[in-house]
């Protein structure tokens, strides 16, 4: 099963050279398959890091991560990425860039047709499949780009903050739909963000690193009842959680 | 467009404001007693120059003489300026081995190179579209490097992280991320082709429209100067509207299309 695991990981940018800084020190762990993770932590402790180098977009200086035992050497499509900056390809239609990653293998027109509609459908973007991307909101921009990652079929999700950009409505609108999209695929999600109360809503297990360097500080394991709606987020239950959250990391 | 829609156009109606001004200036300064015709020849014969070349055949050898040079210098000059632009802005290897080399070369003006073309190929045909051919390709190279260069780093990552592999993150990716820097590569180096065009024929041929002007000089036949260079700006101008109209079309999915 693609179960993702980071082993004795340590990053220093600049490592043997004066300046070296070190961001992220000696992190285990291991995220299970069809889980929802989250890492949280405050600016600077590496999260975007940890989830750029689980993506191979560059290589950890010590320690090393595996999917599924193979270790991660580079990038592959096994683990697919939803950026933080706006990352939807403006030259093609929002149907083109859904179906990217399978064209990218040679799927046939008639199987990218299939793959556009079903995850346009999906992410709340019928009607859209024509238009380019600059006549998209924020918002819907962000579900073409995870439309796309989610039509190419990775084991893992990995996403970097993003819904950072979005106003807190369409962020909050943002969250139920993944989670819906989510429930319906139970690909295992990795996930950074610096906002609690978005860690709390979608996940399983929220890590928190401690910053400068980043170490593994805490793993809350978020006990709510799925599926969740908006309501939850106000429940003693749900606050506490936060509360207790909110004191560890560094103000 | 309708009438009503031209006269409410203040863009439109502006430029055509200008234009007419600089006619009628020039109307009113050959109409003068005290002007020269010799120096400063009526439009009526311009115009009468313009017919008598185009009866003669004279301007359309020329013009087709010169737009073939044209044509050719610009697609060998533009075609060698993609392939090398894209291999120098993605390949480091290719950049380190050729940058150096483009970055020396640049600031030479591609004119510097008629005395030693016209030492090593003669007046030719080849020579006036090898001097084309150099001017597009230096001012669009340029242009495709700087294109590559500024391909967005997440649409990168967004594409290696679906499984493209490095080729057909070049092919898929930086290519159409490059296209408008390319596109203003082409734009600049049609001008620079113009530029060229006529001073390499002003100074080795036997046809074309920079030989046209040098005639006029010769002959002080300053009507014909003066037709030819209408002809010339009239030409730069229809081509690049036919650019400008290409490049809307490509550029339909970009926020600044114009």
């Amino acid at each position: 099963m693609p179960e993702i695991k980071v082993n004795d990981l340590t990053h220093t940018f600049g490592k043997g050279e004066p300046g070296a800084l070190t961001v992220l020190e000696g992190i285990d762990l291991t995220f299970e398959t069809g889980s929802f993770n989250t890492i949280i932590g405050t600016s600077g402790c590496g999260k975007s890091t940890l989830l750029k180098m689980m993506a191979g977009l560059f290589e950890p200086s010590d320690g090393e991560m595996t999917l599924d035992g193979d270790i991660i050497k580079g990038t592959d499509r096994r683990r697919g990425m939803v950026f933080q900056q706006d990352a939807v390809f403006p030259w093609m239609t929002v149907a083109k860039n859904i179906s990217y990653g399978p064209r990218l293998r040679g799927a046939s027109k008639a199987e990218q047709r299939k793959i556009e509609a079903k995850w346009a459908e999906m992410v709340g973007l019928n009607g859209f499949e024509d238009r380019w991307p600059r006549e998209l909101s924020g918002g819907m921009r962000k579900r073409v780009d995870i439309g796309r990652v989610y039509a190419n079929d990775p084991d893992v999700l990995l996403m970097d903050e993003p819904f950072g950009a979005l106003d807190a409505q369409t962020k909050e609108r943002m969250q139920s739909d993944l989670l819906e999209t989510w429930t319906k695929t139970k690909k295992t999600v990795v996930f950074v963000t610096h906002d609690i109360e978005e860690a709390i809503f979608l996940s399983d297990n929220i890590i928190v690193l401690s910053s400068r360097p980043g170490r593994v500080h805490h793993i809350e394991k978020v006990g709510l009842a799925r599926p969740r709606s908006n309501e939850m987020r106000l429940t003693e239950e749900f606050l506490e959680i936060k509360r207790r959250l909110w004191s560890m990391l560094d103000h | 467009m309708k009438l009503v829609e031209i006269l409410s156009s203040r863009r439109l109606l502006l430029g055509v404001l200008s234009i007419t001004m600089v006619f009628l200036m020039y109307v009113w300064v050959t109409n003068r007693p005290d002007n020269n015709p010799a120096l400063l020849p009526p439009i009526s014969d311009i115009v009468a120059s313009f017919f008598t070349n185009l009866n003669s055949g004279n301007l359309m050898t020329a013009l087709g003489a010169s737009l073939f040079r044209i044509t050719l210098g610009f697609i060998i000059g533009t075609s060698l300026a993609v392939i090398v632009g894209c291999m120098v802005g993605w390949y480091k290897t290719v950049e380190y081995l050729l940058d150096p080399l483009i970055e020396a070369v640049r600031p030479i003006p591609p004119l510097a190179y008629i005395p030693i073309i016209i030492i090593w190929f003669g007046i030719d045909e080849f020579s006036r579209v090898l001097i084309i051919t150099i001017a597009c390709f230096m001012v669009c190279v340029i242009n495709v490097i700087a294109g590559m260069k500024n391909v967005p780093q997440v649409y990168v990552d967004a594409a290696a992280t679906m499984g493209a592999t490095r080729f057909q993150v070049f092919r898929t990716v930086a290519i159409p991320a490059a296209t408008p820097f390319i596109i203003t590569g082409y734009r600049i180096a049609l001008g620079a082709a113009w530029t060229t065009l006529v001073a390499s024929e002003l100074l080795a041929a036997q046809n074309g429209l920079g030989f046209l002007l040098q005639e006029g000089r010769r002959y002080f036949a300053t009507d014909q100067v003066m037709m030819v260079i209408v002809i010339i700006g009239s030409c730069a101008f229809i081509m690049d509207r036919i650019f400008r109209r290409i490049q809307a079309y490509l550029m339909q999915w970009s926020e600044a299309r114009e």
